[in-house]
């Protein structure tokens, strides 16, 4: 060793150094082959078609620089889809978190028979979109679905619920938050479960009364999961395809077409790769300022054990 | 260590094999893929020779039940070839497969597309023209159906074999037509006459006059039936269409026939399921309403009420012009094997035969192509039984023939249904007739000129 | 705890219970209907008939698309699991340049939509000649962040002690890999199958894309087959089959249930 000069010592030890480099790389090889096929080729691809206008068979035909994104900006259709797609998120994941964390804790307590409620809690993971939204067109179907039968036999009015715009996206919002319940009860039961029933105990011994405990244990404690467990709701609520397909189809006067439904319809049906492209961009973007300002600001009232 | 990374490195390497795997050779796919070119070869079992062909279609329900079992007919009843009838999605989801293998040897020698497709797929460069075949052949052209092949014939060449053809109807229910003292042989044949029976016909909150699916199929053959024209340059069979005109005063009489009856509150909106306007018929919450010639049998089937079946209504101001055809037809591809076109050829003749036909007609209600199959028994049989049936052919048969009637060719036309639907909706919201039209022209008009601005 | 909040407990459990299983109560009982009871809005069938049943295995093959969706259910669920634990192996435990942001590349494709990038790998499973092919319907979903971003937090509550010790043993990086980290990472890799497994088996648009024929579709297609667009649905039979393609899930469910709950958390916390 000692005898080894200085500059080979230095060439050693960057390949030494490199090590480790290179053996993470061996380990993360089968992932970013992966991502870089399947993930940013096609999206380099998107962003590269969103300046051109396609031809009937998809290959870019027309430079158009910034057009189409300023053709989509502009259009009345794409502001809505912008606005029925900020509503949907408003609507599914403040109630679906709710609703689970309800969920959480009421499966969160020791009684007999528990086992079998928190499985029938999480059992909407288990049911596909594709599936699931058959059952609910016809919940909601407006002559013989179950809903209104029973709006009818307490005397209220029939409500067009997938007809009347200003129904639909909240009908299309019931079935998403129903859909995406059972997994956001398992993961929130599961936070609570690991929560140190030390904390509690302490609680009680202070005669704090379940509310008390609730808001200055289990929700702070719950936080981190709370975390989690928004940033997946929001993206995947941005990324909602499969009920709107099935229940409306974009519709009642564009009332449901969100960002993902108006990106499918305008590369499926009307084959418009271009501007498909260009609101495909413009969702990813939506997204990630949304997770960067998740993270920046949500993350600080998250509470770390 | 070093064993160990080498243990690592090889976990990687199989794994990457495993990506790369079939890039090389069909031969080392797990499951046994049918063969589709060389199948000749491989062919076990008694018949060696048979020539194998695929046949993408986009029906599902008892559409794929009863086409499915037309195929098995046609390969058990000769030697030379297999049809492999495989759903491929919706119409749309079979044409974006279509446009990755069009042209291509890789692509099925048959494809269904849907009506609204044809001029896309004569653009396209994908396929064979029906009518090569029919000259080689000597095929007489005579026997099927004047007013379907209409559609599919242009510049007077047949490009596509019709297949499962349909007319939109007016249905209605003949006891709520007694109970409201109308006479049930009579349904309304003009604008007026529908809106004043919706009129009567209309219990607040218990039942609707009229309805018609938000779908921009009905608005086109409401237009058709006046003479109106949906885009220029002859509905776009003179040369490619460069606007739409089904905001003129054809479509506009549509729009106010519908936005009155809505105003009225005689217009009942079941959205753009057919399957929720149906249901909303068969339980009585509406009288009358438009569908497909092919959902008159089940319609009277599951009402549990008298059911009638009309033409479609027309402007009192003009006359009837009678309709244009919806539905798909069947393409012969290009860039295929001689043979797998012959086989597609062979195939396509059996499905226009009478008796292959009439199977056709009754299991799904789709028009027999070829008329001679109404003489079968089993038609007149189920004609007794469902006497409805024979208005949908009856208003077929005597639509006048016209370019309006022929229906418009626009490459564009799934995304200008889907501004006509949003118009729709709009009207039915309250909107005005005269600008949600003009609305969803200015879509139209887009659409066509980015097609035309990329055409090659 | 006390007799009466027990009750109201148990009203909130079985109220709660019964609101979010009565759409899959709903289709149970459909499936079992004629169609003119279907038409009628009938909640329980007149008799319980199976005729629904029969038609839906008549229809379709349906034995095999289950066999299909197993199949490539189970493979995307290894895949996962090698492809994710290694990254995520990388990320906690060896150190090196650029770490944070390969890993922010990672997550940032969570972002990406699917729609948006699907037809561009449709044309790229095209062009390896992967159509009908189990490698077309799994491969692509092989690299997965978030079961790699799962996996990373649970890895990090793995304590460093535990690999210095190994170190001293002469354990190799791989050995304690395999060894080692694996094993007591069981729960997060179980939950992380069920996750892959479940949304696998619920997958549409992209397993009609990529096969042309019946012999590796999956049984979310055939339940598209069985809903007709312009000729009459018939409700009985499709509900049939939701039945049949929701019960193997809901089983998996039912019976991973604990394990699966444990596993999520990890990721969650942290």
């Amino acid at each position: 060793m000692k005898k080894s000069s200085a500059s080979f010592y230095e060439k050693q030890s960057f390949w030494r150094k490199s090590l480790n480099a290179r053996t993470a790389l061996l380990y993360l090889f089968p992932s970013v082959l992966l991502f870089i096929v399947f993930v940013f080729y096609p999206m380099f691809r998107t962003i590269y078609l969103s300046f051109f206008l396609t031809d009937q068979h998809g290959s870019a035909a027309l430079f158009v620089g910034l057009e189409n994104y300023a053709y989509i900006l502009e259009s009345q259709a794409f502001r809505n889809s912008i606005k029925a797609t900020v509503l949907f998120v408003l609507y599914t994941v403040p109630a679906g978190v709710i609703l689970a964390l309800f969920l959480a804790l009421i499966a969160n307590e020791k009684l007999k028979g528990i086992g079998f409620f928190r499985t029938i809690y999480s059992s909407t993971m288990g049911i596909s979109v594709a599936a699931s939204s058959v059952v609910w067109l016809f919940l909601f179907h407006p002559s013989i679905g179950m809903f209104n039968r029973l709006l009818s036999l307490v005397n209220l009015p029939e409500v067009q619920w997938l007809l009347d715009p200003d129904w639909a996206l909240l009908s299309v919002s019931i079935s998403t938050i129903w859909l995406n319940t059972g997994f956001s009860f398992l993961i929130l039961l599961g936070g609570l479960q690991n929560i140190d029933g030390y904390l509690y105990e302490s609680a009680k011994i202070d005669g704090a009364g379940y509310w008390y405990q609730l808001r200055r244990i289990t929700i702070p404690m719950l936080s981190p999961t709370l975390f989690f467990i928004i940033t997946i709701s929001l993206i995947n609520a941005f990324q909602s395809f499969g009920q709107i397909d099935i229940l409306t189809k974009g519709g009642p006067s564009q009332a449901t077409n969100l960002i993902v439904y108006s990106i499918y319809r305008e590369a499926f049906v009307n084959y418009q790769f271009g501007t498909a492209s260009a609101q495909a961009v413009f969702l990813f973007l939506c997204i990630l300022i949304v997770t960067i300002f998740q993270f920046k600001f949500g993350e600080r009232k998250v509470h770390y054990q | 260590m070093k064993k160990n990374v080498r243990l690592l490195f090889i976990f990687s390497v199989i794994f990457s094999m495993m990506l790369l795997a079939a890039c090389s050779n069909n031969e080392s796919k797990p499951e046994p893929e049918p063969s589709k070119k060389n199948s000749e070869e491989k062919e076990t079992g008694e018949s060696p020779s048979r020539m194998e062909i695929n046949f993408w279609h986009a029906m599902s329900g008892a559409g794929q039940e009863a086409l499915d079992r037309i195929v098995a007919d046609f390969n058990s009843s000769q030697e030379k070839y297999t049809v492999n009838a495989e759903f491929q999605g919706t119409y749309e989801e079979s044409l974006t497969k279509l446009r990755s293998v069009g042209g291509t040897k890789d692509a099925p020698a048959i494809t269904q597309v849907f009506e609204v497709g044809t001029k896309f797929m004569i653009d396209s460069g994908y396929i064979e023209p029906m009518q090569s075949f029919i000259d080689k052949d000597n095929y007489d052209l005579s026997q099927l159906e004047e007013n379907i092949l209409n559609y599919y014939r242009v510049d007077g060449k047949l490009y596509s074999m019709p297949f499962n053809s349909s007319t939109p109807v007016m249905i209605y229910n003949k006891d709520a037509f007694k109970e409201a003292g109308l006479d049930p042989e009579k349904p309304p044949q003009t604008f007026n006459e529908v809106k004043a029976a919706a009129e009567k016909l209309t219990k607040p909150g218990e039942q609707y006059g009229f309805s018609m699916l938000t779908y921009g199929w009905f608005f086109e053959q409401l237009v058709a039936t006046q003479g109106g024209l949906y885009v220029n340059k002859e509905n776009g069979r003179a040369d490619d269409a460069t606007e739409a005109e089904f905001n003129g005063e054809e479509g506009l009489r549509v729009f106010n026939f519908l936005n009155d009856m809505n105003k009225a509150g005689t217009l009942g909106n079941y959205g753009t399921n057919w399957d929720d306007i149906r249901a909303a018929f068969q339980t009585g919450k509406v009288a009358m309403y438009m569908d497909s010639s092919a959902g008159v049998a089940a319609a009277v089937n599951n009402s549990p009420f008298e059911v009638g079946v009309a033409f479609i209504p027309y402007p009192d101001e003009v006359d009837r012009q009678g309709v244009a055809i919806g539905g798909a037809s069947l393409w012969m591809s290009k860039g295929i094997a001689k043979e797998e076109q012959e086989a597609a050829w062979e195939f396509m003749k059996y499905l226009t035969t009478p008796e292959v036909q009439a199977k056709w007609h009754i299991g799904t209600g789709y028009f027999a192509i070829n008329p001679a199959a109404y003489n079968e028994d089993i038609v007149k049989a189920e004609w007794e039984k469902y006497p409805q049936l024979k208005v949908t052919v009856d208003q077929l048969q005597q639509t006048k023939p016209s370019v309006a009637t022929q229906g418009a060719l626009i490459s564009v036309f799934p995304e200008s249904r889907q501004q006509i639907v949003t118009a729709l909706e709009n009207l039915y919201q309250g909107a005005d007739p005269q600008e949600v039209l003009d609305q969803a022209a200015e879509g139209t008009n887009r659409a066509i000129e980015i097609a035309n601005k990329t055409k090659k | 705890m006390s007799f009466p909040r027990k009750i109201v407990f148990y009203f909130l459990l079985l109220f709660s219970a019964f609101l979010l299983f009565f759409p899959v109560l709903y289709a149970f009982m459909i499936s079992f209907m004629t169609g003119g009871e279907i038409m009628q809005g009938k909640f329980f069938p007149q008799t319980f008939t199976l005729d629904n049943y029969f038609r839906v295995f008549e229809r379709l093959p349906l034995m095999k698309y289950l066999m299909n969706s197993f199949v490539v259910s189970t493979g995307v669920m290894i895949g996962q699991l090698i492809v994710c634990s290694m990254s995520a192996y990388a990320f906690v435990f060896i150190p090196f340049k650029g770490r944070d942001f390969i890993f922010f590349l990672f997550i940032s494709t969570m972002m990406i939509p699917w729609e948006a990038t699907m037809i561009p790998n449709f044309f790229t499973i095209q062009k390896l000649d992967w159509t009908n092919t189990y490698q077309g319907l799994t491969v692509p979903f092989f690299a997965l962040a978030f079961g790699t971003f799962l996996l990373r937090q649970h890895f990090k509550t793995i304590p460093k002690e535990l690999f210095e010790a190994s170190q001293i043993a002469g354990l190799s990086r791989f050995a304690f890999f395999w060894r080692v980290i694996l094993p007591v990472s069981k729960t997060s890799l179980v939950t992380l199958g069920a996750y892959g497994f479940l949304t696998t088996w619920n997958m549409y648009l992209w397993p009609l894309l990529v096969t042309n024929n019946d012999q590796v579709r999956t049984v979310q297609i055939g339940l598209k087959q069985l809903q007709s667009q312009e000729v009459a649905t018939e409700w009985g039979v499709v509900m049939a089959g939701v039945i049949v393609v929701i019960i193997p899930t809901l089983l998996l469910l039912f019976i991973g249930q604990k394990q699966l709950q444990k596993g999520l958390t990890q990721g969650a916390l942290k």
